[in-house]
């Protein structure tokens, strides 16, 4: 069992690290400036290794760009939303009153039909990368948030707590050298989950048609492919809608493999919980 | 007390839902009558002046005062009247009912496979917990829940209709087939629904599957089934008499949850398959912002999860009397 | 001259029977029984075009198309022009105000009801009645009275002399059976059976809203020719090449930028394309109220910095042609090839902006305002677009950063746009609507041109409302033309192409309209592709529109196609001798000339 874990973190960690040096190193790495224009459609050959797009893009050059995009956003989102989780999740264990305010607040956002209102909203405001970010953030916080409440709700029963109260220790205090370094592993597993969520919806929703068009992320070369007429009437699908699909689900994959390589260590008594879900 | 509590509860949440739902859209830029004036593939439909924009709103009630606007829709709510849907020209209720019985299908049809294969395949991954047989398990099944389901879909339209050509390309039905028997269109719906379903259920099998197997293990470690084991009875029976009985509490949850979730969530698939459904029609509802319809939709989209949030809290409650609510 | 006529006539007569016996024979007209013909045809959101009842349809091209096969207008038009359809013949007084219709006597509703002249005068002024209600019948305001002679002679009376009355009225609003609106209060939820019984060569059987879906049955005792199909059937599907391969459909269209998918098909000998005009133009609305872009030079530069072959190219792989900067398609008739062309240029671009003052200050590329302009700084602002024109959009920004003018472009959806448009609150906006067959579209300020200001504009487009002689009418639009290619109030990018691919063994008579259908809608689907009206006259095999114009060419021993005769008489030479014509050599019922 033990082996297993290690494995599947490390391909994980492997896949994910390859992602990362791809964004990081984007303008290094792609072959072409992906706005650049070359003939359209081109098959792939030495020139264009996957070809080029409908307005004659290199379609390598996009998705190593892509990756930046979609990266990105899910990175920013799920930092500030485990920042803004965690931080309201100890609040909301540690003080009653304060709690029961932020967990109602919680509860409604979570019965909130969330897929109408992302599009709702995506569909008025103009989109760009960082309304995109804004978007995912108002229901990122909240699985966090309780998550984390409900675990400092336990540890604050602790004997400790009540010792470093009784020798004067101030609140500030106690969440901050006692509980927060408990809940760490839980934030670390949230914060995998949060990501994994971001880059399911952010390439969704690119998909319908509401992303950035000026930021080409995965979803927005799967869209561009999906709605051009000859997608299926020929092998064009093999590198312009695969490549993208693959680089999603790979994605996904390495983090969800870490992810769970990191629960079964850091936590083995809450049980594996770590899986992609759409919107 | 506690369920009069819960549903007071609910219908608060459904209130300030029903609110943003009213208020988001009128916030935003355009109005229901844009889509007369959007430039498409054709002519221009209309050459409005002010005075025809004028008589238009007022035709629709869209001229009064926000706070009346907003009492009307909700004494309509009350009165069961969900209005006219300006872009398609229909009562909203007849809009939503045709789609609703395609979503349920879609819906519920996958929601049956997908519990009830993550059941049992995540019953027997904790059962053999720790050996190749869990492990061969759980990776397979993270793998193919890495899919998202667009493109899953799109790769089996591409296998099973244009390389194979066994599933008609899109559709829930041949477009005004006559059929010989009524087993005749039985078959043509199913025959439509295999790729939307199997879409769905893969690429929703592992969370059920996941929940299943780690609620699952938690109740293998439990004293009374050491104390089954102790007793001597066999594995099987273990299995099905006390471990698997107690591992479906957190499952009924879930699976109220996401259904929920579900009904616009199967967008994705509509947008592949042309499916009818509930989730375009939310699409092309913002994007005509058409009011009355985009509201129509949230009380039932609003309804149908708050109402399964409901709906699992009371069968928890009767299923495991150990639950106290906190 | 009469004689003449006549006796051509008689011998075409001969000519088409023989066309057709023909025809029969090769079994290309004959109808199979059973014939059923499917199109794809949602939108690609999927939502549908509405119940096709006159007063709810979608109001626009797809919607108004799947009333019309239901519902039949007195005047119609084919691939040459203006036919008639409920009315046989027709004729106008010289101030241009007074119309008499004759109208077919075999023309029957649905119900079997007989068509007559007061269904005309009841659907005008049930119109009228109800004109606040629906946007697209609005002409029907420029009739004053409708008097009816007899049961098949009608008089509409105008209070203005209208130029486009034969297509924009006569030809765009469908007659309604009295017997069944009369009783109709609100016809915008009218939605029984009742509500789609015309007098049109296909029935409604059913529609479906959720699977946008519509099937029409033939309507065998139609009164204008002989039906060629038994069932149509218009459907939603999620990608239309891929439909029409696997057979789901029969015919699909395509659209400029989709030319890929069209020359995927032309090598396969299973199907036929036929290519024709969209009638629609992409352009460039600059607010002519907001500096900068109220200089007019500075919209001369920018139309020298955007070079419009690349974006044809480019975008749309070649499947349309840039655009004539007067508005007006090169397909139409109202086209004026003297526009003012503002070839891509870039010398003559920053030659412009240099003499405007817009220099560049640093040595980033971008120029800067004036000192003492309404605006400072760099010369930067705002293109908004929507999403599926972004890849135009930042061609664009490509082209006019290199002659120093910076662009941020900002993609939003129309309702978005429509409110910027709608308050001048914009500096740039890129956007396109069709319709360009006809120069009614070019009335400001509903045109997109809203921020356009010029009286001898105005004046001019009310002139050519009114001009009942086409020449001279031709030359003010042309004069229309000339000024917004001058002026610059927009700056057109391209017309694309449409394609209708068929499979010709299920129906081989699709065709486009000669400026589209109705007012301008340039679809394939009109409804004469179901009906067998003519002989084959030009001997290829087929019976179809082109046919008629053949016949023309011969009897009138024409060599050009565009070259047609007096046959009716009047002292012009026009649309209405071809209609002459086919009266005439078709032997239908008594035509009256005055």
């Amino acid at each position: 069992m033990i082996e297993g874990r290690k494995i599947l973190g490390s391909i994980g960690l492997v896949i994910l690290a390859v992602f990362a040096i791809v964004a990081v190193l984007a303008p290094h790495i792609a072959p072409y400036d992906p706005h650049q224009m070359y003939g359209r459609m081109e098959h792939p050959s030495s020139r264009h290794l996957l070809g080029t797009d409908n307005i004659g893009n290199d379609i390598l050059s996009e998705l190593i760009y892509g990756t930046r995009v979609s990266l990105f956003i899910a990175f920013v989102v799920s930092t500030i939303s485990m920042l803004v989780g965690t931080s309201l999740g100890l609040i909301a264990g540690y003080f009653d009153k304060l709690g029961f305010l932020i967990m109602r607040v919680v509860d409604v956002f979570l019965t909130i039909p969330r897929l109408p209102l992302i599009i709702v909203i995506a569909s008025f405001i103009r989109p760009s990368v960082w309304n995109l970010i804004a978007i995912f953030l108002i229901f990122g916080w909240l699985m966090t948030a309780r998550i984390i409440r409900s675990e400092v709700l336990t540890l604050r029963r602790r004997y400790y707590v009540d010792a470093t109260k009784m020798i004067g220790g101030s609140d500030l205090y106690i969440l901050w050298r006692h509980i927060l370094p408990n809940v760490v592993p839980l934030v670390v597993v949230q914060f995998i989950m949060e990501t994994i969520h971001v880059i399911l919806a952010e390439s969704g929703l690119s998909f319908l048609g509401l992303g950035d068009p000026t930021a080409m992320s995965w979803g927005m070369v799967l869209h561009d492919a999906f709605v051009c007429p000859v997608i299926y009437g020929s092998d064009i699908w093999m590198w312009w809608m695969l490549p993208p699909g693959l680089c999603i689900v790979f994605t996904v994959l390495g983090l969800t493999f870490v992810g769970y390589a990191l629960e079964e260590t850091l936590n083995p008594k809450l049980k594996s919980s770590v899986i992609g879900m759409e919107l | 007390m506690h369920q009069i509590n819960k549903l007071a509860y609910y219908l608060v949440i459904l209130f300030i839902i029903l609110s943003i739902n009213f208020s988001l859209p009128r916030v935003m830029p355009g109005d229901p009558l844009s889509y007369l004036t959007d430039p498409g593939a054709d002519i221009p439909p209309a050459r409005m002046t002010e005075e025809k924009m004028e008589r238009l709103l007022a035709y629709y009630g869209l001229d009064k005062p926000l706070s009346e606007q907003y009492i009307n829709y909700m004494v309509g709510i009350i009165r069961g009247d969900l209005g006219w849907s300006i872009y398609y020209s229909a009562p909203v209720l007849e809009v939503i009912s045709g789609r609703l019985k395609w979503t349920l299908l879609l819906v519920g049809t996958s929601t049956a496979i997908h519990v009830t294969l993550g059941i049992l395949i995540g019953a027997t991954s904790a059962w053999a917990r720790g050996r190749k047989k869990d492990m061969g398990l759980l990776i397979s099944i993270l793998s193919i829940s890495s899919f998202p389901s667009f493109f899953l879909g799109i790769l089996l339209t591409i296998l099973f209709v244009i390389k194979l050509d066994i599933f008609p390309l899109c559709g829930a039905q041949t477009a005004f087939a006559t059929y010989s028997s009524p087993f005749e269109e039985i078959f043509d719906i199913l025959h439509h629904l295999i790729l939307p379903v199997a879409t769905l259920v893969i690429s929703h099998i592992g969370g059920t599957y996941l929940l299943m197997r780690n609620s699952m293990l938690g109740v293998l470690g439990e004293d009374y089934i050491m104390t089954a084991r102790a007793k001597g009875l066999s594995e099987r029976y273990i299995l099905h008499r006390h471990a698997l009985a107690n591992a479906l509490l957190p499952i009924v949850t879930m699976t109220a949850m996401t259904v929920g979730f579900m009904v616009t969530g199967t967008i994705f698939v509509e947008t592949v398959f042309a499916y009818p459904g509930i989730g375009n029609l939310l699409y092309n509802a913002v994007l005509y912002r058409d009011y009355p319809l985009l509201q129509g939709l949230f009380l039932f989209i609003s309804i149908t999860i708050v109402g399964a949030n409901f709906i699992a809290d009371m069968i928890y409650i009767r299923l495991d009397p150990r639950v106290k609510h906190e | 001259m009469k004689k003449t006529v006549l006796m051509l006539a008689m011998l075409l007569c001969s000519m088409v029977f023989s066309a057709s016996v023909l025809a029969e024979n090769d079994g290309v007209a004959a109808t199979s029984s059973g014939k059923t013909v499917k199109m794809a045809g949602g939108t690609p959101g999927g939502a549908d075009w509405r119940y096709p009842s006159p007063f709810m349809f979608y109001p626009r091209g797809p919607g108004y198309c799947r009333m019309s096969l239901l519902f039949d207008t007195l005047t119609w038009k084919d691939a040459n022009g203006v036919i008639p359809a409920l009315a046989d013949g027709w004729e106008v007084s010289d101030d241009g105000k007074e119309w008499t219709f004759y109208l077919d006597r075999n023309a029957r509703w649905h119900d079997n009801e007989l068509f007559t002249a007061d269904d005309v005068e009841f659907t005008i002024e049930y119109m009228q009645d109800h004109e606040g209600e629906f946007t697209w019948f609005e002409t029907i305001g420029y009739i004053d009275d409708v008097e009816v002679i007899d049961d098949y002679t009608v008089v509409i009376d105008l209070s203005e002399p209208m130029a486009s009355f034969l297509v924009d009225l006569a030809g765009n609003v469908p007659m309604l059976p009295e017997h069944i609106w009369n009783d109709v209060s609100d016809p915008l939820t009218f939605k029984d059976d009742d509500a789609v019984i015309g007098t049109g060569p296909l029935k409604l059987v059913e529609y479906d809203s959720a699977t946008s879906s519509y099937q029409y049955e033939a309507n065998y005792d139609y009164y204008d020719g002989k039906l060629l199909v038994d069932e149509f059937i218009s459907m939603d599907v999620s990608n239309t090449a891929a439909a029409l391969q696997t057979g789901t459909v029969d015919e699909v269209s395509f659209w400029g930028s989709e030319i890929d998918a069209v020359q995927n098909f032309e090598n396969d000998p299973d199907f036929e394309i036929i290519t024709g005009p969209s009638f629609w133009v992409l352009q460039v609305i600059f607010n002519c109220e907001k500096y900068p872009n109220d200089i007019l030079d500075f919209r001369q530069a920018i139309a020298y910095g955007i070079d419009r072959d690349e974006i044809v190219s480019q975008v749309l792989g070649g499947g349309g042609m840039p655009a004539n900067t007067g508005i007006m398609h090169p397909d139409s008739i109202w086209y004026n090839p003297d526009c003012t062309v503002y070839e891509y240029n870039t010398d003559m671009a920053n030659d412009t902006l240099d003499s405007l003052g817009f220099t560049e200050k640093d040595s980033d590329g971008i120029r800067q305002y004036p000192i003492g302009a309404k605006r400072s700084g760099k010369v930067e602002f705002d293109l908004y677009t929507l999403k599926k024109f972004e890849n135009e959009a930042e061609l664009i920004q490509r082209n006019l950063e290199i002659i120093g003018i910076r662009i941020n472009v900002r993609t939003s959806d129309w309702g978005t746009i429509d409110d910027y448009l709608k308050d001048g609150n914009f500096d740039t906006v890129i956007s396109g609507h069709g319709g360009i067959a006809n120069p009614q579209i070019m009335r400001v300020p509903s045109w997109p041109a809203s921020t356009y200001h010029n009286d001898d504009y105005d004046s001019t487009f009310v002139a050519q409302e009114v001009e009942m002689d086409l020449d001279t009418r031709k030359e003010l639009v042309n004069q229309l033309q000339e000024m917004v290619a001058d002026d610059l109030p927009v700056y057109t990018l391209y017309h694309p192409y449409m394609w209708c691919v068929y499979n010709p063994e299920v129906l081989d008579t699709w065709f486009y309209t000669r400026d589209g259908i109705g007012i301008g809608i340039p679809l394939e689907l009109n409804k004469l592709v179901f009906l067998a009206r003519y002989g084959d006259a030009n001997e290829n095999g087929k019976i179809n529109m082109q046919d008629v114009t053949q016949i023309e060419r011969m009897i009138l021993e024409l060599d050009d196609e565009t070259e047609m005769a007096d046959a009716n008489q009047n002292g012009r030479i026009n649309m209405q001798d071809v209609t002459q014509i086919e009266l005439t050599i078709l032997g239908r019922a008594p035509i009256r000339i005055g």
